[in-house]
């Protein structure tokens, strides 16, 4: 059973051109220890939600009619937090976050409501949660307490070389790399929404396998389905930490999800 | 001489200087090193054939790519532009902008750049690299040579397009998109930074990172295939500036008392000390093996101090730093330009421009090195930078 609730502070998003963006109930709120009266505190994801926020007003300041904005809902399927949907909806609307819709489920239903809103990223601290999420053909990326925690002008999404999906045989796999490439591409037509300077999105890959040429062939791929890069760090077995430490990405993609090292 | 003319990628990070991150403390929690990327004996292929400059090397197989540690190998990172020349897209930056810039580079991404001043030392460096892995097959002490550049990623294409073209064994590479690269040096454990930039490169001294500016030789020498020669100058290179401070400030007089005076006191050590520590910690393991003689590195001292008197210094420094420099030329202030054309090196070290000018003339391979004293000093720039 899945129920959705719209947010009604918020101007809904054309679901047919906006980017669904998912992001799990228990990234975005922590409980407060002990009360649960006094509201929850911000979690991990909140500097991703506030960045692609920002992100949402400068593509409506290029072009006020713009359509193709990240769409934000909530998802939670633990029923506590479903008893407590008032304070939830009332916290986002306290901390300014503009999420347009609650989608409240049963666990075994999360996937149904993944699929029902159209989502074309699901966010989530919870390992099973992205991969199941995966599994069933919804790009999904695990977000953990290093990725950027600063507020951020900027939204910096890193791609790993596994970012575009080998094509392997089954069904399954197939429409989970077109569900994962049509993500893509629009990550990239946002981008070209914006020049080359002052952009609020920035797109990176590292490649930590494989030597330059299994890096040019990555950034071949991603160029052919419209994403153009505008970083490139082929570590070529260098450990990753102390470049993703300073690279700060809000966001990592790669085939499924990946922990961030270290 | 051609003007210094104004470094398309300076205009690019001054714009976007409220993107850049400054880099926040690194290193403190390393990934692990992935375990299964570790290399294996006994898939490596051991018989490394020696690589002849003019050969195809056989292209290793992925999966057995050997790749060092950063902090064990001696790590070269070189700007795009000094490993190549690109005065052409610099001048379509300048006069186009940044957009046509870019899409210049994708439209001729299959048109291989041309060699910068850089190019011979990294080649030196992997010829280096082949004596080392025929006498040490699975050690990491070799030299990496990294990629880094603030070119924005939309050129990454051409320019593994040109490595391969030149047939060059880069693997590693940073394309920053105009950030600051310093953070990135330390997370390669660079022990030298080559530019175009004098800016960065001052960034990178003052980060500790041994670097040095590159130009665009109008004229190259040609200069040894099968060994690698780096030639220093003494004073705020190997040493520290403390005793040109002295003859700038009070003379060649006051200068030579001051030695004297001092001879039996060390000088303090300058930013390439560590690269020179870095060759001879490699030349010992070529003598280690009886190749003294035919040892592929060869270092030079080339100071304007004199044999008699002043140099006994530099020299008594070095020996106390347990360092050895193969050649140590006392030109007691003689013009250093003939004889570095007698040397040849693919690289050579000053902190005085008019000394780097000097060299270029004859068609020396030579290097800005900004510290000290002598910048407040130095001639107008008449090179123009690399691209």
């Amino acid at each position: 059973m899945v129920s959705t609730v719209q947010n009604t502070d918020v101007k809904q998003k054309d679901v047919g051109q906006a980017v669904v963006v998912a992001v799990s109930f228990a990234a975005v709120f922590e409980a407060e220890p002990g009360d649960a009266r006094s509201g929850y505190r911000l979690g991990v994801a909140l500097p991703l939600l506030q960045v692609l926020q920002k992100v949402n007003e400068r593509l409506l300041e290029e072009n006020p009619a713009e359509h193709q904005l990240f769409d934000i809902i909530l998802i939670t399927t633990d029923s506590w937090q479903q008893q407590q949907s008032f304070s939830i909806i009332n916290s986002t609307r306290r901390h300014g976050l503009e999420v347009s819709r609650f989608c409240f489920s049963k666990e075994e239903d999360f996937i149904e409501s993944l699929m029902q809103n159209n989502v074309q990223l699901f966010l989530t601290t919870d390992g099973n949660e992205a991969l199941q999420a995966t599994q069933q053909g919804v790009p999904s990326a695990l977000l953990d307490k290093n990725l950027a925690s600063c507020p951020s002008e900027q939204l910096r999404v890193l791609f790993c070389e596994d970012a575009i999906i080998q094509p392997h045989a089954g069904s399954t796999a197939a429409s989970k790399k077109s569900a994962q490439q049509s993500f893509l591409a629009q990550l990239g037509q946002i981008r070209q929404k914006f020049g080359m300077f002052n952009s609020p999105v920035c797109f990176t890959l590292v490649t930590s396998r494989g030597g330059k040429d299994s890096c040019c062939s990555t950034l071949k791929s991603l160029r052919a389905l419209g994403v153009s890069v505008d970083e490139a760090y082929c570590l070529g077995g260098a450990p990753r930490g102390p470049f993703l430490s300073l690279l700060r990405p809000h966001l990592l993609l790669s085939d499924g999800f990946t922990q961030l090292d270290g | 001489m051609v003007k210094m003319s104004l470094d398309p990628m300076q205009v690019m990070s001054g714009q976007v200087k409220e993107l850049k991150r400054s880099p926040s403390s690194n290193g403190d929690t390393r990934g692990s090193w992935e375990e299964k990327e570790e290399f294996d004996p006994n898939q490596l292929d051991l018989t490394v054939k020696p690589k002849t400059v003019t050969g195809r090397r056989a292209r290793k197989v992925e999966g057995a790519m050997f790749f060092p540690k950063p902090e064990n190998a001696v790590t070269v990172a070189v700007s795009s532009r000094v490993l190549f020349r690109t005065e052409r897209e610099q001048k379509v930056f300048e006069q186009k902008g940044v957009e046509e810039y870019l899409r210049y580079q994708i439209e001729h991404e299959n048109e291989p750049f041309a060699p910068g001043p850089a190019f011979a030392f990294v080649k030196a460096l992997e010829t280096v690299n082949s004596r080392l892995r025929e006498l040490y097959p699975q050690s990491e002490e070799l030299f990496d040579i990294v990629l880094v550049t603030y070119n924005h990623a939309h050129v990454g294409i051409r320019l593994i397009n040109t490595i391969n073209h030149h047939n060059l064994f880069i693997e590693r590479f940073c394309m920053t998109g105009g950030s600051s690269p310093i953070g990135y040096l330390k997370a390669w454990h660079t022990n030298l930074y080559l530019s175009a930039d004098a800016e960065k490169v001052r960034e990178a001294l003052g980060e500790g990172i041994a670097a040095a500016t590159m130009f665009m030789l109008e004229k190259m020498t040609e200069v040894s295939e099968s060994q690698l020669r780096v030639a220093f100058d003494g004073d705020a290179v190997l040493f520290s500036d403390e005793s040109e401070r002295i003859f700038k400030t009070h003379g060649l007089d006051k200068f030579f008392e001051h030695e004297k005076e001092n001879e039996d006191r060390l000088l303090d050590h300058g930013p390439l000390k560590g690269f020179l520590e870095a060759l001879g910690k490699l030349q010992k393991k070529f003598y280690a093996k009886g190749q003294r003689l035919d040892c592929p590195i060869r270092t030079y001292l080339v100071t304007a101090r004199s044999a008699a008197s002043s140099g006994i210094r530099a020299l008594k420094t070095l020996r106390a730093w347990g360092l050895e420099i193969d050649e140590a030329l006392f030109l007691a202030g003689a013009p250093k330009g003939p004889m570095l054309e007698k040397i040849r090196p693919h690289i050579y070290f000053d902190d005085q421009m008019f000394h780097v000018e000097g060299a270029a003339e004859m068609g020396t391979i030579a290097a800005h090195v900004p510290y000290g004293i002598a910048q407040k000093y130095n001639s107008q720039h008449k090179m123009s930078t690399g691209k």
